[in-house]
């Protein structure tokens, strides 16, 4: 079957956690006759929302992996891509909105923006990814959809326009206007399935007819027709719904739906919209870098016509393996054909493919391009290129930051010890920012993630899905060591004594390097080292950074310089070099005034104002810098910079100290210098550590 | 140049020699002109000045967004330690930057009592000893007397300066005689420094209006560069 690829749309719905987005998802396939009941998604009855598939998201009521889900709603094919709506998961929002061509965001009506929004808007924007507006819970008390509205304009800077408007409020809201066709819709029955359409009731009509004013004159700017039509006052539907769809495309428009999922208002509308106004496949321009050409970027063709380029964008264990799903870019994929991963350069067979919807999965012969599906049995890992042989094209990478946590566990029993490398192993296969190894020191196994509550979750799912009980250590905050002064070396290593001897001498200087990590300037002149040996040189003090002498974590940031040095015709080798490196090194280390650096995070605290003091004084207690608050009546927020050894435990913190009402964001935001008093106190740790470890 | 050195001879001495050694705690300080003068410039700069002096500075603003409030300290840092040549800038930058909390409040509707109660949570609860609170765009002109006695008891019991913003209305704003805006005429008496912005061909001078309990006002030698957006001598 040849689908009609103008009437397939990849969607996300992405939002603030507790907007209710899982809701809104459950309602869409509902709709869409997918699946047969509602439940709750902290359902009474157990069974949960379809789509957070890991019992673990049951739990909490949040979303924490992205599945893809397929529906069809009036002769459309949409993938809906579930996206995650916490902070400490972005790695997996920014993954979803790679492969998507358009979004829906969730707002709430009562609460509006939040600095969650903010973070998963400014990914959107990244990624160019067209949006409309869904403002949610319009049965809430407190619920106020236009006010939101103006927070899109103002805090998001959206060109938002209503174009709907809601038939009452809070306990009153039954049902939206449609500023488009101004016909008032409700929906009826028990579920909301059966929609009325009537004339706009009178009360109502005279802002209805302002609004839709508004909404005219915003829209027009993308549609001369329309405008022309306006002056003619033969304004149609499909005007206005092309002028808002150029507008949408173009990210300079984002139209404002509305309703409430939990009441089953607006879902309907919201689908139409989303059929309407965000783009097709083909109409997103999607980037691949070919390895073979300098990494130069290629335009992807949305065609069948061309050789296949894939993305895996998510991996799933399922109960009969490995389920890989992908976003096909160009050429159809089909069962059965040879794909080439262009990371691990290995070549697989197509075996199984399939497309998943809700509640259950459709064999399918072939992937077209533009879809979305997903591959059994395929060993990769997530973010891999699949192309068809012949091209090495990647997709382009995606912003992968360095861990600033870890945490050792230790496995209860044996048992435990085999699911936990299981679970290991499939975790740092799908989610990049988690990482593992053992400390060869320790010999305990650490991980390492983006933030407490991230390593917690893993820890929770090894028990929940591998059934591997874990005993977990002190959050272990990775710190860095740097250098702050030049300092000079002149360092010789010499062993001449019996056998064959070893010699060299290097001088030059160390300095702080202001970007990188590192780098090393060759300056000899006259082959005081022979060029044979640079490398060694190199190589030396390149090894040298992995563990500072003032705590033991890496050394970042510096610049060596060499310019002098000397060596010997018979003793000098690669080795003796090398060695002459680390130890020049550490000669110079302690005169550049090595300093310890720690992760400085960017916390956003959102809570009702009276806490806000309660607030203030516990981001002081942990060392942190207050950089702006912002007071909105009731309702304030603060944003931090506060050291990440300072902010365990933070959430039980907030809890207590705002009675549950507030919450909090936090991301990495740089490193930064540990004041004098507490480096002390670790430097004093460290050697304490080495003295027990060097008496055993 | 170091920044001990930049302290001492930076125009912002002119500034304060011209107004009786500075504004000082407890009192209140008014920049005023018509919009578009450069207001938020001068205060930035005058916060800045006090940050490199190792003071602590509130800066109270009642827009949508703080973003462009940062920038603007982030520009005029930028302008200050270029055309000083700072050493150590970017230590000096990071440093400074602790002793600085930006508070906004939305702009319809917040009473002076919040705003307060507020700068009270970050000075006790948060810990934070500020010396000078800057108000920019809090609308002083509109500001009932109880409003006025409410900020000058705060300032006197804090310890603290506060200086205030005032955007005059129309292309052309009344003044009277003695210089003062016709706004400001009855809030005078509560206003412990007023000074005006005014375009003079092609640059803005400074006039003080009001100094402390000063009948001898002097003049402000300082115009604002209009390319830096900081505060110069005006030679």
């Amino acid at each position: 079957m040849k689908t009609d690829i103008s009437k397939m749309r990849n969607i996300g719905i992405s939002a603030h956690i507790d907007s209710g987005k899982t809701t809104l998802t459950e309602r869409i396939l509902f709709y869409c006759k997918r699946i047969h009941s509602i439940h709750e998604v902290r359902g009474k009855d157990g069974v949960g929302a379809t789509m957070d598939s890991m019992e673990l998201e049951k739990e909490r009521g949040i979303t924490i992996a992205s599945a893809a889900t397929s529906v069809n709603w009036k002769g459309y094919d949409i993938n809906i891509i579930d996206t995650p709506g916490h902070v400490d998961f972005t790695i997996e929002v920014e993954r979803a909105l790679r492969v998507l061509d358009g979004a829906v965001l969730v707002l709430c009506s009562v609460a509006g923006v939040q600095s969650q929004s903010i973070t998963v808007d400014r990914q959107m924007k990244r990624y160019n990814v067209p949006r409309i507006a869904f403002v949610n819970k319009c049965d809430r008390t407190g619920a106020d959809p236009l006010k939101v509205k103006d927070q899109l304009i103002e805090k998001l800077g959206h060109n938002a326009v209503m174009i709907q408007l809601p038939i009452g409020l809070e306990e009153k809201h039954e049902g939206i206007i449609d500023l488009v066709t101004m016909k008032a819709v409700y929906f009826r029955g028990p579920d909301g399935e059966d929609i009325e359409i009537t004339d706009i009731p009178e009360d109502l009509l005279s802002d209805a007819e302002e609004k839709r004013e508004e909404m005219l004159d915003s829209v027009s700017m993308f549609s001369d027709e329309l405008m022309e039509a306006m002056m003619e006052e033969s304004v149609t539907e499909d005007l206005i719904h092309d002028a808002i769809r150029k507008g949408t495309l173009s990210q300079e428009l984002t139209p404002v739906c509305l309703g409430s999922a939990y009441k089953n208002k607006g879902v309907q509308a919201l689908l139409d919209a989303t059929t309407r106004y965000l783009p097709d496949p083909t109409e997103i321009k999607n980037i691949a870098l070919d390895l073979d050409n300098d990494e130069n970027e290629i335009v992807l063709e949305s065609t069948d016509s061309k050789p296949n380029v894939a993305l895996a964008f998510k991996l799933e264990d399922g109960q009969y393996g490995q389920l890989t799903y992908i976003r096909v870019y160009q050429g159809n994929i089909k069962k059965g054909s040879e794909l080439y991963n262009t990371r691990s350069r290995k070549k697989f067979k197509v075996g199984r493919l399939i497309k998943m919807h809700s509640d259950h999965m459709e064999d399918i012969v072939e992937a077209e391009h533009g879809d979305i599906a997903a591959l059994f049995g395929v060993d990769c890992a997530s973010g891999d290129t699949f192309v068809q042989t012949g091209l090495n094209y990647s997709m382009t990478s995606m912003f992968v930051p360095a861990p600033v946590i870890s945490l050792s566990i230790a496995p209860k029993d044996k048992k435990a010890a085999d699911n936990m490398a299981k679970a290991l192993n499939r975790f740092t296969k799908e989610d990049p920012t988690f990482r593992t190894f053992v400390d060869p020191e320790s010999n305990q196994t650490i991980i390492q993630g983006m933030g407490e509550l991230h390593l917690e979750v893993y820890v929770e799912r090894m028990k929940r899905e591998y059934d591997a009980e874990v005993e977990i250590g002190k959050p272990q905050v990775a710190y860095r060591e740097a250098i702050s002064k030049m300092a000079e070396f002149n360092y010789t290593h010499k062993k001449q004594s019996g056998g064959s001897g070893q010699y060299g001498r290097i001088a030059g200087f160390v300095e702080p390097l202001e970007e990188g990590e590192y780098e090393f300037i060759n300056k000899i002149k006259g082959g005081a080292i022979p060029t044979e040996y640079i490398p060694a040189c190199d190589k030396g003090f390149k090894s040298s950074l992995s563990k500072g002498s003032l705590i033991g974590f890496p050394i970042v940031g510096v610049k060596v310089t060499i310019n002098d040095g000397q060596s010997h015709s018979v003793d000098s080798s690669d080795m003796a070099f090398q060695i002459a490196a680390v130890g020049a090194f550490r000669d110079a280390y302690t005169r550049a005034k090595p300093v310890i650096l720690e992760p400085i995070m960017k916390v956003s605290i959102e809570g009702p104002t009276e806490f806000q003091g309660n607030v203030f004084g516990t981001i002081n207690q942990r060392r942190g810098i207050i950089i702006s608050s912002a007071d909105e009546g009731t309702f304030s927020s603060v944003d931090a910079e506060v050291p990440l050894s300072e902010m365990f435990g933070f959430s039980t913190n907030l809890r207590s100290l705002t009675q549950g009402k507030a919450e909090f964001s936090m991301e990495f935001l740089k490193y930064g210098k540990v004041p004098k008093g507490i480096s002390e106190e670790l430097i004093k740790d460290y050697e304490e550590k080495r003295r027990k470890e060097s008496g055993k | 140049m170091v920044r001990s050195e930049l302290n001492e001879r930076g125009p912002l001495r002119v500034f304060e020699k011209s107004i009786n050694g500075g504004l000082g705690k407890g009192h209140i300080g008014v920049l005023a002109s018509k919009k578009g003068v450069g207001k938020t410039a001068c205060l930035v700069h005058i916060a800045t000045d006090k940050l490199f002096r190792g003071r602590h500075v509130i800066h109270v603003s009642f827009s949508q967004k703080v973003d462009h409030i940062i920038n603007w300290y982030e520009d005029i840092f930028k302008e200050i330690a270029k055309k000083r040549e700072l050493e150590n800038a970017i230590d000096i930058h990071d440093e400074i930057i602790k002793n600085r909390v930006i508070m906004n409040f939305n702009s319809n509707g917040t009473t002076i009592d919040q705003v307060l109660k507020s700068l009270s949570a970050m000075m006790t609860d948060g810990n934070f000893p500020a010396d000078s609170v800057i108000f920019d765009g809090y609308k002083l002109a509109e500001a009932t007397q109880d409003d006025l006695v409410k900020l000058k008891s705060f300032a006197k019991e804090a310890n603290i300066e506060l200086w205030f913003s005032v955007s005059l209305n129309g292309e052309n704003p009344t003044y009277n005689k003695d210089g003062i805006p016709t706004v400001l005429e009855e809030k005078i008496k509560d206003l412990d420094v007023l000074i005006t912005l005014k375009y003079e061909g092609d640059h803005v001078h400074f006039q003080v209006v009001k100094d402390h309990d000063n009948h001898e006002l002097k003049d402000m030698t300082l115009k604002l560069d209009p390319k830096t957006m900081l505060i110069a001598r005006d030679e």
